[in-house]
């Protein structure tokens, strides 16, 4: 152990500093991106639950609005703005019963608010980092793919047909596995392009606009100009018109 | 509190069930919310062998690891550093423990825990090119790897070749699944087995079932 210049102790220094340094600079607009879209789900999911768990205790005092109003977030803000319509099943609520419901409301709408603003920042992230592909695919499933591949770089240097099934490895697994029907997309069916095709042509849309999102991702990584507008309207012109 | 055959790791029974410790090198580390036994004195802190392979294949009978009081050892697939916390334990302070990964995000974690041991040291490289940290590392008595990668086999040969003792062990965690999905696992054992007695003695191999699905573990010896 001795038998080197260094001592363990000296290279265990230089290591340390060199490997936070490494670290340092491992930090990336993508991890940023990565992180935003983390934090959008997360979110979604908890304004989801409260909402529910908000919707039961409200619908003590005015069932028929809670029955009415579907939309979570509407139905968040009538209940802070107190203008809800007279109820005949309900009973009426203490000051101090409403008030602790109140409480829960301004909550809620509090993290709405978060979850609005994270999407507008990840769209303003990605207008800088990744033009072409917000524009093909939007900023949801532009950033899960992102997420998934683990870098822009990595995204860039997938395959069209990996990027088709980005999300779906479950699906994907079980029919290398078992030799189930293979999966047709993964993020990307959520894309209006794909929702709005017809079920038998959801397969080729996917196809198509994996590669186009492909080819936008290699243009952004390797700091192209902005091709993302033609790319979509060729897609559109295909499959756009029922 | 019993040591298993001169492993450094000890063993407790708790009625049925058995227990994993290594002596605890600094007293009051407690990193990953372990539990911490004391006997005659001596601190010691439980090895989950759900989370360590190398613990894994000691609870399935393996009885010589190659690791003792002043190895130095090279630990590649550091991870957040669970298993080389107790690596390092077992090399004691005369021994030293080079503990690389190559994900950002485990090494940040991997660093506080290098930092908090005088006998480890962190590396941010990938295993697949020992050129990169070779200024960093010197050569050691034990190998040890848990990579999941297509190419492991191969990685561990490479690192071998550059910083393996004669004479030194070799440990590797073989993921089947991740050499390929679609291909049964005992074909791929037999297969890797087979490459890696070109080179090395193996010493001795076990399947890490139930605590890992799918791995087996071997031991080898650099001809």
């Amino acid at each position: 152990m001795t038998e080197n210049s260094l001592s363990f102790d000296d290279l265990r220094k230089k290591a340390i500093e060199l490997t936070k340094k490494k670290i340092k600079e491992s930090v990336s607009k993508d991890l940023m991106i990565i992180n935003a879209i983390n934090n959008v789900e997360e979110l979604e999911k908890s304004i989801n639950v409260l909402t529910g768990r908000l919707r039961e205790w409200y619908a003590l005092t005015n069932p028929e609005l809670v029955n009415k109003i579907s939309d979570n977030e509407k139905f968040v803000e009538i209940v802070l703005k107190d203008d809800a319509s007279e109820s005949v099943m309900g009973a009426p609520l203490d000051s101090d019963d409403e008030k602790a419901v109140k409480a829960q409301a301004v909550s809620i709408h509090a993290l709405i608010q978060t979850k609005t603003f994270l999407l507008l920042y990840l769209e303003a992230t990605m207008d800088v980092v990744c033009k072409n592909v917000l524009t093909l695919s939007g900023s949801t499933i532009g950033a899960k793919l992102i997420r998934e591949a683990g870098s822009l770089k990595r995204l860039a240097y997938l395959q069209s047909s990996t990027v088709q099934l980005l999300g779906a490895e479950k699906a994907l697994f079980r029919h290398i596995k078992t030799g189930a029907r293979s999966p047709k997309y993964g993020h990307i069916v959520n894309h209006p392009l794909i929702t709005g095709a017809k079920k038998d042509d959801r397969g080729k849309v996917a196809r198509a606009l994996a590669d186009k999102i492909s080819i936008a991702a290699r243009v952004d990584y390797f700091k192209g100009e902005f091709i993302g507008e033609e790319l979509l309207k060729e897609l559109q012109s295909k499959f756009g018109n029922k | 509190m019993e040591q298993i055959n001169k492993t450094r790791i000890f063993e407790k029974r708790f009625g049925k069930k058995k227990s994993y410790f290594t002596k605890s090198l600094y007293p009051n580390y407690r990193g990953f919310s372990e539990r911490i036994e004391r006997f005659k004195g001596e601190e010691y802190r439980e090895v989950m062998p759900e989370r360590s392979k190398l613990v894994a294949a000691i609870a399935k009978g393996l009885s010589q690891t190659g690791i003792r009081e002043g190895s130095s050892v090279l630990y590649l697939g550091a991870s957040h550093g669970y298993t080389p916390s107790f690596v390092s334990d077992i090399v004691g302070e005369s021994g030293c423990v080079f503990s690389l990964d190559f994900a950002p995000r485990v090494v940040r974690d991997l660093v506080f825990v290098c930092e908090s041991r005088k006998n480890m040291l962190p590396l941010l490289d990938d295993a697949f090119h020992p050129e990169n940290y070779k200024d960093l590392v010197f050569d050691v008595d034990v190998v040890y790897q848990d990579i999941a990668q297509r190419n492991q086999l191969e990685i561990f040969l490479k690192n071998c070749d550059a910083f393996l003792k004669h004479g030194g062990f070799g440990l590797l965690a073989l993921k089947a699944r991740s050499v390929d999905v679609s291909r049964k696992p005992g074909d791929i054992f037999n297969e890797v087995e087979k490459e890696l007695a070109k080179k090395m003695i193996i010493v001795d191999k076990r399947k890490l079932d139930p605590f890992e699905k799918d791995h087996i573990f071997f031991v080898v010896k650099k001809k």
